[in-house]
């Protein structure tokens, strides 16, 4: 993996994407009436094998996963993709629906509610990221898919060797603790557009006294 | 050019014509565009919004989804979904006026995505469609209680035909969840038929059978409410669920339980206080909103209420706070 | 001569403790700003001074900010002491106010930094 970040660059990344998820979970604890914590407690860069392996291979067979995506461009492009281990999947939706649906029964309407919660984490990652980096940018409508990591990292048409910027969520809704991952995919360019903003907000910040 | 002259009125008409509720507001948050489907179904015509701010005709909105969702568009350029499950029913919109009187809304998905009006320094103005999916929510209704039946018969018990155990444990869950949602006040109720044991032993374990089957069919019969729950909990032992009841109608409840049981009028002439018929002890627990949640809690409480009611001698009724 | 504050900075993200510090002395120069990483560093840190004002971040590893800001209330019931948070809902509001301490949403902006020191200002 030839793209790092340095210490302080990579404490302002994750610094961002908690503030992001922060809001996230307080506009989900609006909507349930529950008390919602999400945090990011890591971030890595990984290549797009390697971010689908994080996502569950048990055994020989290849986990089915579900995943609800938006893409982002304008100051940087990006293929933003949230995901939770099978095992997990869902368990969120049926939390803030209140239902308890084994993942087969999942109907269109609990779908829908799925690809809205993707549609709130993606938006406030994102937008924070974009608002701190004084940055426009537009977004899509959210996608909703179901099938293996490798299908739903290369569903958007990336390059095999694009880099998948992974955060690590925990996201706890009534003593439910819940691990999934946000990926964004991110060619050259985008790396380089995002190490440049992160350093711009860098200075902007330190460059006071 | 003809084809630009007719393009206004030709959009006008698509607007008007399209199934779907339209509205747009200004980076003030003030109504430009209101489409002839939202006219129809919130009663309330363009004339009368148009140039108006939003959050002054819809207050409430201000702090919901919605209000969250104009704000990315407006602000961040970004489109938000609300999906008819997480979020009921926003809009005041309504199928027709009896649907109106009856308090009945429209059940509604939405898209908020932002729009440029003109090109370059174009100002940045917010669309909220509306579609309704009231039909496809209700098919999914049914179809989910089809399958819950379906599944109940996984959930029941053998022998005496209500829900078992694993029944029990999803419920009380849900219904402590919702509990939470609405603010009302759960109780549980704990039974357990007194010296049962002594009853197999002397009288049969096929006499054993009968007296379960013919308690479990009178606490059934005492139950009205679709949404109170009778499940075998253990060998003996019995649980009732009782979604918005407070302890008062608990303890009402529970004592008209053990009355019912007393009139079935089963001899047991081995029970432990000479009552000579089979008896039940009760145990209630009632939990308020103000607390915080905890099922354990909750059915532990009755579990002490239910071996406080033993020691007290049996065949009676007891209640402990959770 | 205006009279030296002493503030502390919990907040296991460094970014964030630099950014704190930066604003802080850039309205007050001659102000002295520690920084702990953690709960437990900052209730360490109190053994040994009692700072104005203590900012610290809800969301950290351990102990967490909820916890610390409730020893930290307890100990020193006259430092003025401020939750920063991006999730600000219901319950975190509440517990707060329980504890006694106020609350003031993520991120760290110069205007929130102002807010957050007036009380020191007066």
């Amino acid at each position: 993996m030839s793209f790092t970040l340095s210490e302080l660059e990579h404490d302002a990344l994750v610094e961002i994407f908690n503030i992001g998820v922060g809001q996230a979970a307080a506009a989900m604890s609006g909507i349930v009436n529950e008390a919602v914590t999400m945090s990011v407690p890591s971030i890595s860069f990984l290549n797009r094998a390697d971010a689908a392996a994080l996502l569950g291979h048990r055994g020989e067979q290849a986990q089915r996963i579900c995943g609800v995506s938006q893409h982002y461009e304008g100051a940087f492009e990006t293929e933003a993709i949230l995901m939770f281990p099978e095992d997990k999947s869902l368990e969120i939706v049926r939390l803030m629906v209140g239902e308890l649906v084994p993942l087969s029964e999942l109907t269109e309407m609990e779908q829908e509610a799925m690809s809205e919660i993707g549609n709130i984490i993606l938006n406030s990652c994102v937008g924070t990221l974009a608002n701190i980096f004084e940055q426009e940018l537009q977004g899509s409508l959210p996608v909703y898919h179901v099938g293996t990591s490798e299908d739903i990292l290369s569903a958007s048409g990336s390059a095999a060797d694009s880099v998948v910027m992974m955060l690590h969520i925990d996201f706890i809704l009534e003593m439910h603790q819940i691990h999934g991952y946000v990926a964004f995919i991110l060619d050259v360019s985008a790396l380089r557009d995002l190490k440049e903003q992160i350093n711009l907000y860098l200075s902007r910040v330190m460059g006071r006294n | 050019m003809e084809l630009e002259a007719n393009r206004l009125g030709l959009l006008e008409s698509v607007l008007g014509a399209v199934h779907l509720g339209a509205i747009v507001l200004d980076t003030q948050g003030r109504i430009v565009l209101w489409n002839r489907w939202m006219e129809q179904y919130s009663a309330m015509p363009a004339s009368d919004v148009l140039c108006r701010d939003f959050y002054t005709l819809f207050p409430e909105m201000r702090s919901q989804r919605i209000g969250m969702a104009i704000q990315q568009a407006l602000v961040s350029n970004f489109p938000s979904l609300l999906s008819q499950t997480l979020n009921k029913s926003p809009f005041p919109l309504h199928a027709n006026r009896s649907a109106a009187a009856r308090g009945e809304r429209l059940q509604q998905a939405i898209a908020v995505t932002p729009v440029t009006v003109a090109a370059g320094a174009g100002e940045r103005h917010c669309l909220i469609q509306i579609t309704d999916v009231s039909i496809a929510a209700n098919r999914e209704k049914v179809l989910r209680e089809q399958a819950m039946v379906l599944r109940s018969q996984t959930f029941s018990d053998g022998l005496t035909g209500v829900a078992n155990r694993r029944h029990f444990d999803v419920a009380i869950d849900k219904e402590q969840r919702r509990a939470k949602r609405n603010g009302g006040k759960l109780s549980l109720l704990m039974i357990d038929i007194d010296c049962f044991k002594a009853y197999n032993d002397h009288y049969g374990h096929q006499h054993g059978d009968q007296c379960l089957i013919q308690v479990s069919a009178a606490l059934t019969a005492m139950l009205h409410r679709s949404t109170d729950l009778l499940a075998r909990y253990g060998g003996e032992e019995f649980a009732i669920i009782l979604p918005d009841t407070d302890a008062e109608q608990a303890m009402k409840m529970a004592e008209s339980l053990r009355q019912r049981v007393l009139a079935l009028d089963l001899e047991h002439r081995y029970a432990a206080e000479g009552n000579g018929q089979v008896t039940v002890s009760v145990g209630v627990a009632t939990h308020s909103p103000e607390q915080p949640f905890d099922v354990p809690a909750l059915i532990g409480a009755a579990d002490r209420a239910l071996y406080a009611a033993k020691r007290a001698g049996r065949n009676r009724v007891a209640a402990h706070q959770a | 001569m205006e009279s030296v504050k002493q503030i502390l900075v919990v907040d296991d993200s460094r970014v964030s403790r630099l950014m704190a510090r930066q604003y802080i002395l850039s309205m007050h120069a001659g102000w002295l700003v520690e920084e702990a990483a953690s709960g437990e560093e900052a209730l360490q840190k109190i053994e040994g001074y009692t700072p104005d004002l203590i900012l610290i971040d809800v969301n950290m590893p351990g102990m967490g900010g909820l916890a610390a800001a409730e020893q930290l209330r307890a100990r020193l019931p006259h430092t003025h002491i401020s939750l920063l948070t991006a999730n600000v809902q219901t319950a975190t509001r509440n517990r707060a106010a329980e504890i006694g301490v106020a609350f003031m949403e993520k991120p760290i902006t110069e205007a929130r930094v102002a807010q957050l020191i007036a009380p020191l200002e007066a």
